[in-house]
């Protein structure tokens, strides 16, 4: 691994991050985008699609709504693409759920680390509040600006701990992984698949919609039977 | 180019809403970036004549620069009706007056629309692909589907605030928005109930016996969740439950 790739998953990462709230909220930070663009910066695009396809099943229980604290995705899951395309290839299933604890962990830090560029944007607000108070434009370019530097300092720092951390722990994971294997893939696509269908109740278990999930499920259920079939 | 297009500066006002959340604090919200992306609708203001319409221009940004929340890409709609108030020289209660009434419904109507509607429902298709092979393709049909709502949004937003000007309520009942309102949710719910299932033909499994098996432990996990409600969110609880495999797989 060289430094380019790793300033490459690094750029991936913090664009993915900036894009959450700072700009411009086009979904690049969703953990499918992000992951398969971590995948292919390191050369493995599929294992990057696939590492963020199980992320963005996790990732349908957040709903960024103003205020709220939540999980950002981008970072973790484009150090998770990038992280599975290391394999070379190679679908281990220990190797996955070390990566899959190591950037649910990392979208959890990077909502905390949101909270804090608030805060951050709010001091520097405060020693700008008399300009702002009286119209000046500068003052507002400058807030804005602030606030996008540290954004993406915050999403390029969350991304390089999460590939360093998450390549050591994958590692160490799958070289000492015991038990059948077959436990992590149960476990990884069970607690994925599982909060996104709590969450798909929250969003659609009322009303009409709620008619419309059952109808979905069960042609879900005669196309992953297709599926296995073929 | 339509003469509500003409607005000044509403190019580089639609391009700098791409950032209204950019300088995002708990006390004022999105009121900086909603004061940076209507700036230059009210350069006008500060050309219109000396000490004057330099002064209401000042006192216009430092009004549009205060107390804003809504959702980000319908403050649109709010930014362009403020700006169209401003230049029409409406008192600067009424003008304030309107932007806080704004608040609640351009959050109410953006969460259920995106966030618990379109969103979801782009990510369900890209994820039925991603099922049946599409690799690459599923991105790029994602973010092209979720960026033409997104983008249209936006443009749809300013354009009819502008128009609208302080009566910019009756925008949000325009039928095409209700319309979509009512279809949104039962389509995302649809294709996400396709979606989760289609995914256990898809992932990688070593035996075949790992399918049902993946199976009840979703339904045990989201039965779960369903219980810890209010208490710990899923993810804290995958994570917890994903920590707990890893180990037991360790020192097996």
């Amino acid at each position: 691994m060289t430094g380019a790739t790793v300033a490459a998953v690094v750029g991936v990462g913090a664009v993915a991050g900036l894009d959450l709230v700072s700009v411009p909220q086009a979904m690049i930070g969703r953990p499918l985008v992000a992951g398969f663009l971590g995948g292919a910066v390191v050369g493995g695009p599929l294992a990057g699609l696939a590492t963020g396809a199980v992320l963005e099943l996790f990732a349908f229980e957040t709903l960024p709504v103003g205020a709220s604290r939540y999980p950002d995705w981008g970072p973790a899951a484009a150090a998770a693409g990038a992280l599975a395309a290391l394999r070379g290839g190679v679908w281990d299933p220990a190797w996955m759920a070390g990566i899959m604890v190591v950037a649910l962990l990392a979208a959890w830090v990077g909502g905390l680390g949101l909270m804090t560029v608030r805060r951050l944007n709010a001091a520097q607000l405060r020693r700008r509040e008399r300009a702002v108070e009286g119209g000046d434009a500068r003052a507002l370019a400058a807030l804005q600006l602030g606030g996008i530097v540290r954004d993406l300092l915050r999403a390029s720092l969350l991304t390089g701990v999460t590939f360093a951390v998450g390549e050591r722990v994958a590692r160490h994971v799958a070289q000492g992984w015991r038990a059948p294997r077959e436990l992590a893939d149960v476990a990884v696509l069970g607690t994925a698949l599982g909060v996104a269908l709590w969450s798909a109740y929250r969003l659609f278990g009322q009303g009409t919609p709620r008619r419309f999930l059952a109808v979905g499920t069960v042609a879900g259920v005669a196309l992953a039977a297709g599926l296995l079939a073929w | 180019m339509k003469a509500a297009d003409a607005a000044p500066g509403f190019r580089s006002a639609l391009a700098r809403l791409f950032t209204i959340q950019a300088a995002f604090t708990y006390e004022r919200m999105l009121g900086v970036g909603f004061g940076f992306a209507v700036e230059p609708m009210l350069r006008r203001l500060g050309r219109s004549g000396g000490a004057e319409g330099a002064g209401a221009y000042r006192a216009a940004l430092a009004r549009q620069s205060r107390f804003f929340n809504a959702h980000p890409y319908l403050a649109a709609l709010a930014v362009g009706a403020a700006a169209r108030a401003e230049i029409d020289g409406a008192p600067p209660e009424r003008i304030e007056r309107l932007r806080g009434a704004l608040v609640g419904p351009l959050g109410s109507l953006g969460d259920r629309l995106i966030w618990a509607g379109w969103l979801p429902a782009c990510a369900a298709v890209a994820l039925l692909m991603v099922a049946f092979g599409a690799r690459a393709w599923a991105v790029a049909v994602f973010l092209a589907l979720y960026n033409v709502v997104h983008v249209g949004l936006r443009v749809w937003g300013l354009r009819q605030g502008w128009r609208a000007g302080v009566g910019v309520a009756g925008a949000l009942a325009a039928p095409g928005l209700q319309r979509s309102l009512e279809l949104v949710g039962p389509v995302a719910a649809l294709l996400v109930g396709a979606a989760l299932p289609a995914l256990l033909g898809w992932y990688p499994f070593r035996a075949r016996w790992e399918v049902p098996a993946a199976a009840a432990a979703a339904v045990l996990f989201a039965e779960a969740a369903r219980l810890l409600q209010g208490r710990a969110t899923g993810l804290v609880t995958a994570t917890l439950v994903l920590a707990v495999v890893v180990g037991v797989g360790v020192l097996w």
